[in-house]
């Protein structure tokens, strides 16, 4: 059943109120998305636009003020739904005096999970999250993206079958963001269904199926990726490097079809690409340099 | 005087606690229903049944695996805050105790009482405090860090993160007491002086039932001779005024190396100074069998005033028979007590003009004594059952506001609760009183004196109506707030040498402590079910 809908969402509408009922913020007005089995779908907007609320508010953390929720078939304020739902909050609300196995083994026992069960899935996932090294030290300690890590291990201890990731590589370093997103597409892959928020277009745009974009608590746009972004009526060609002459005939030949060309360059690699090509080779022969500092080169000659 | 062995009537208490809860709950559902009617018209009524349903739903449906994964995070958080430094603390103070406590008084069972004292205060003083604010930072800790937004996404209901809270300083404290109390029932028996060991044991008194009769031999309330001892009743010397003590379920495992042992502290009152020299006045105790016809009595005693009287009586007593011809030997054990087991003690003043003064609590028969562990170990089990109830209330009310908030509340509950219990029950059983608030006001804003009396009509019955709400819902206010006096009767027990009395101080410490139960849950679970785990 492919088209099963995992989330339903429909004319939801939270106002956030003061201690004495007042009317405070309008956060989101009148929103209905529904998310469908085995999809990724990507919650877009800026800082403020209410995507967090729309997260705890499927959690049953927070309260409709209008709407109807279902999560799983189920109101949000159901707690048996839980047990199919993974989710990494904004920032990962973990307990710091616990380490990396410890936290693990307690979010694990909240499920049915039995002790061997709760061993091996701990250290798988500590492993998949790259914790190895880290995992008896109290999460007091952890930097920013380990904790962002662990958060993430622990959102997937109970192997569930929808995943709630609130701004998930937040935090990571590029190489995070990689696994990050090659985890999220190994959970499609499994057939999972993931509904992530992110302000970083890029990220979504490398994993999601579909986004949505929030602007002040209301939506804006809502679609396939593909669809959204095929509008750009352009095409891109990437050789190796031309002569003057081959390029001065490409335009020719691109004139000759109407065509119109816009920017010739030669590229230089992304910082992106330079980074993560780095610390790969770091992990394959560590304690080399690779790219010498040009400061030392000059000062050797 | 807090020292009180008065039976629990549990029957009685059960009565008192549906009536208070029933109340509370009763107010609280009208409540709900007009705040669900007005904020969400007829389907308010649904949601509020349903709301309640949940309640039972979810009562029925907790999982001990969560629970406990809870309670085990809850002390590892406990333990690792560094709360074991309390050890320390109570090392310290244990250390200095022995020079100040040693020589504070100047008699050996004084001595011993001062040594007890200070263990059982230090414990409970330094104990139930920390435990306060433990259980009311918590959680709302909990929720300002948002931690508990990663626990309540896991399949776990909210009353289970509040139990699991309970459960886990309930099992940290006692711990805590158990290392404590071990340590506390060494230091005091290396303390006591090898010489007054013998002194260091749990007293089992047996209290009975007290009834007097007048000077005539009908029954009646005793003398009242206007002191401030106001507890005691009198019997008049020389005349057939009695005092009758009943004392309940008596056997020989009653009897201390075949003796009967009576401990008794009446007190005088003298019309006429009468002979000083004995020390006292004169009185007798006389043993009544009316199933058997028997009344034997024993030789006149001489009542030492403000000391303990202790009696020992051989079981055998010579007894003059009825015709007065011959002696005969009667047993306390076999023929003095009737055939329901009761031991009738009657007490008689045999001087003319003086008055001898008692109340319940003033003979008791001594029964063979336990080992000083088992009053010791129970005055323990006397501050481990506020803790459990302060931690319950702590957990309940820092579920709806902050720490700091809760540990106010909580610390002026407590010490409501311990001080001002009687005092409020006096304002509100209508000693104290003229008239309400409301028909107070009314006088005022009309000029009308307070002699007049209302005039009938539809004001008098509205003001007396509101009248009767407001105290009737004081009355409740104050019967919510739990009675903390209760617990510090068992240190009292101890502290005097007795061992706990189960009727008296234990049954009443756990019920009240079970009462308690339900309806902290019963808030909670709302509290949290109605609340979004915002930190606001
Ligand atoms: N607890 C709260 N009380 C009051 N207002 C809140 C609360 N939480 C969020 N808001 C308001 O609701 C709106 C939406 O907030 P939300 O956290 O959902 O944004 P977001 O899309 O997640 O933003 P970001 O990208 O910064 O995470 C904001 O205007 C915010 O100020
Ligand atoms: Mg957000």
């Amino acid at each position: 059943m492919d088209n099963e809908s995992v989330i339903q969402i429909s004319n939801l509408t939270k106002i956030y109120r003061d201690f004495w009922g007042r009317k405070k913020v309008r956060a989101l007005n009148s929103l209905s998305l529904e998310v469908k089995k085995g999809e990724i779908f990507g919650l877009l907007g800026p800082n403020g636009s209410g995507k967090t609320t729309t997260l705890k508010l499927l959690l049953g953390l927070l309260f409709p003020s209008e709407g109807e929720i279902k999560v799983l078939g189920q109101p949000a304020s159901n707690v048996e739904k839980n047990e199919h739902i993974g989710y990494l909050p904004e920032e990962s609300y973990l307990y710091r005096f616990l380490n990396a196995e410890e936290t693990l083994d307690f979010y694990g026992r909240l499920f049915k999970m039995s002790a061997e069960e709760r061993r091996e899935r701990s250290a798988e996932l500590i492993e998949k999250v790259g914790l190895g090294h880290a995992k008896k030290r109290q999460l007091k300690e952890y930097s920013k993206g380990m904790t962002r890590r662990i958060g993430l291990a622990q959102a997937l201890i109970n192997n569930p079958d929808l995943v709630l990731l609130d701004e998930p590589t937040s935090g990571l370093d590029p190489l995070g963001t990689d696994d990050m997103k090659r985890m999220i597409l190994e959970l499609k892959a499994q057939g999972k269904t993931v509904l992530m928020c992110s302000h970083l277009l890029a990220d979504v745009q490398d994993v999601c199926d579909r986004i949505a974009i929030l602007y002040g608590g209301e939506l804006k746009v809502m679609g396939r990726v593909e669809d959204l972004l095929k509008e750009q009526d352009e095409t891109q060609i990437l050789t190796s490097r031309l002569s003057d002459e081959a390029i001065k005939e490409i335009e020719q030949v691109v004139a000759k079809h109407n065509g119109k060309v816009g920017t010739i360059d030669h590229p230089t690699a992304t910082l992106e690409s330079l980074f993560l090509k780095t610390v790969q080779e770091s992990k394959e022969r560590p304690g080399q340099r690779f790219v010498p500092d040009t400061q030392e080169k000059k000062a050797a000659e | 005087m807090s020292f009180d062995p008065i039976p629990y009537d549990l029957f009685d208490a059960l009565k008192h606690f549906l009536t208070v809860f029933g109340s509370t709950m009763f107010i609280a559902l009208i409540v709900c229903l007009l705040v669900g009617v007005l904020t969400r018209g007829v389907k308010g009524i649904g949601d509020v049944f349903l709301g309640i349903l949940d309640f039972f739903n979810q009562i029925t449906h907790l999982s001990c695996r969560r629970i406990w994964s809870l309670s085990t995070l809850t002390i590892r958080e406990s333990l690792r805050q560094k709360i074991l430094f309390v050890f320390i603390i109570f090392a310290v103070l244990f250390m200095f105790a022995g020079w100040f406590l040693a020589g504070a008084a100047d008699r050996p069972d004084l001595q011993i009482q001062s040594y007890i004292d200070f263990v059982l205060k230090a414990i409970s003083w330094l104990v139930i405090p920390i435990i306060l604010l433990l259980s009311c930072w918590s959680l709302p800790e909990d929720i300002r860090l948002r931690t508990i937004h990663t626990v309540v996404t896991k399949p776990v209901y909210r009353i289970e993160i509040v139990i699991g809270r309970m459960l886990g300083f309930t099992l940290l404290g006692s711990a805590i007491l158990l290392v404590m109390g071990t340590v506390g029932y060494i230091w005091i028996n290396r303390q006591v002086p090898e010489s007054v060991q013998a002194n260091l044991v749990s007293k089992v008194p047996i209290y009975g039932e007290i009834k007097f009769t007048d000077r005539e031999g009908a029954p009646s309330a005793g003398l009242n001779v206007g002191d401030i001892w106001m507890h005691r009743s009198y019997i008049e010397g020389a005349t057939k005024a009695r005092a009758i003590f009943t004392f309940k379920d008596i056997d020989e495992s009653d009897a201390i190396n075949d003796e009967l042992n009576l401990q008794s502290s009446f007190e005088a009152f003298r019309t006429h100074k009468g002979n000083m020299e004995k020390g006292g006045i004169l009185y007798q105790f006389i043993f009544v069998n009316k199933d058997k016809g028997l009344r034997v009595d024993t030789a006149p005693l001489i009542n030492k005033e403000y000391l303990e009287n202790r009696l020992k009586i051989n079981r055998k007593i010579m007894h003059e028979s009825e015709d007065g011809k011959e002696k005969v030997e009667v047993d306390i054990f076999d023929d003095l007590v009737d055939d329901n087991g009761n031991l009738t003690i009657e007490v008689q003043c045999l001087e003319a003009g003086q008055l001898l003064g008692m109340a319940r609590s003033d003979l008791y028969i001594r029964t063979p004594d336990h080992a000083f562990i088992s009053g010791y170990s129970k005055a323990i089990f006397g501050i481990w059952l506020p803790m459990v109830l302060v931690i319950m209330l702590g957990v309940t009310i820092s579920c709806f506001v902050k720490g700091p908030v809760a540990i106010l509340t909580t610390m002026t509950i407590v010490l409501v609760g311990f001080m001002s219990k009687e005092y409020m029950a006096e304002i509100l059983s209508g000693k104290m009183q003229a008239s309400g608030a409301i028909e107070a006001w009314y006088r005022l804003i009309t000029h009308m004196n307070s002699q007049t009396p209302l005039p009938d009509g539809p004001v008098k019955f509205m003001i007396q109506i509101v009248d009767m709400g407001i105290i009737n819902f004081l009355w409740l206010c104050q019967q919510i707030i739990p009675n903390f006096g209760i617990f510090s009767n068992m240190r009292e027990y101890v502290i005097k040498g007795f061992d706990v009395s189960w009727d008296a101080a234990l049954l009443p410490g756990i019920v009240t402590v079970a009462a308690y139960i339900l309806p902290c849950l019963i808030v909670s679970f709302y509290s949290l079910k109605l609340r979004e785990l915002e930190a606001k």
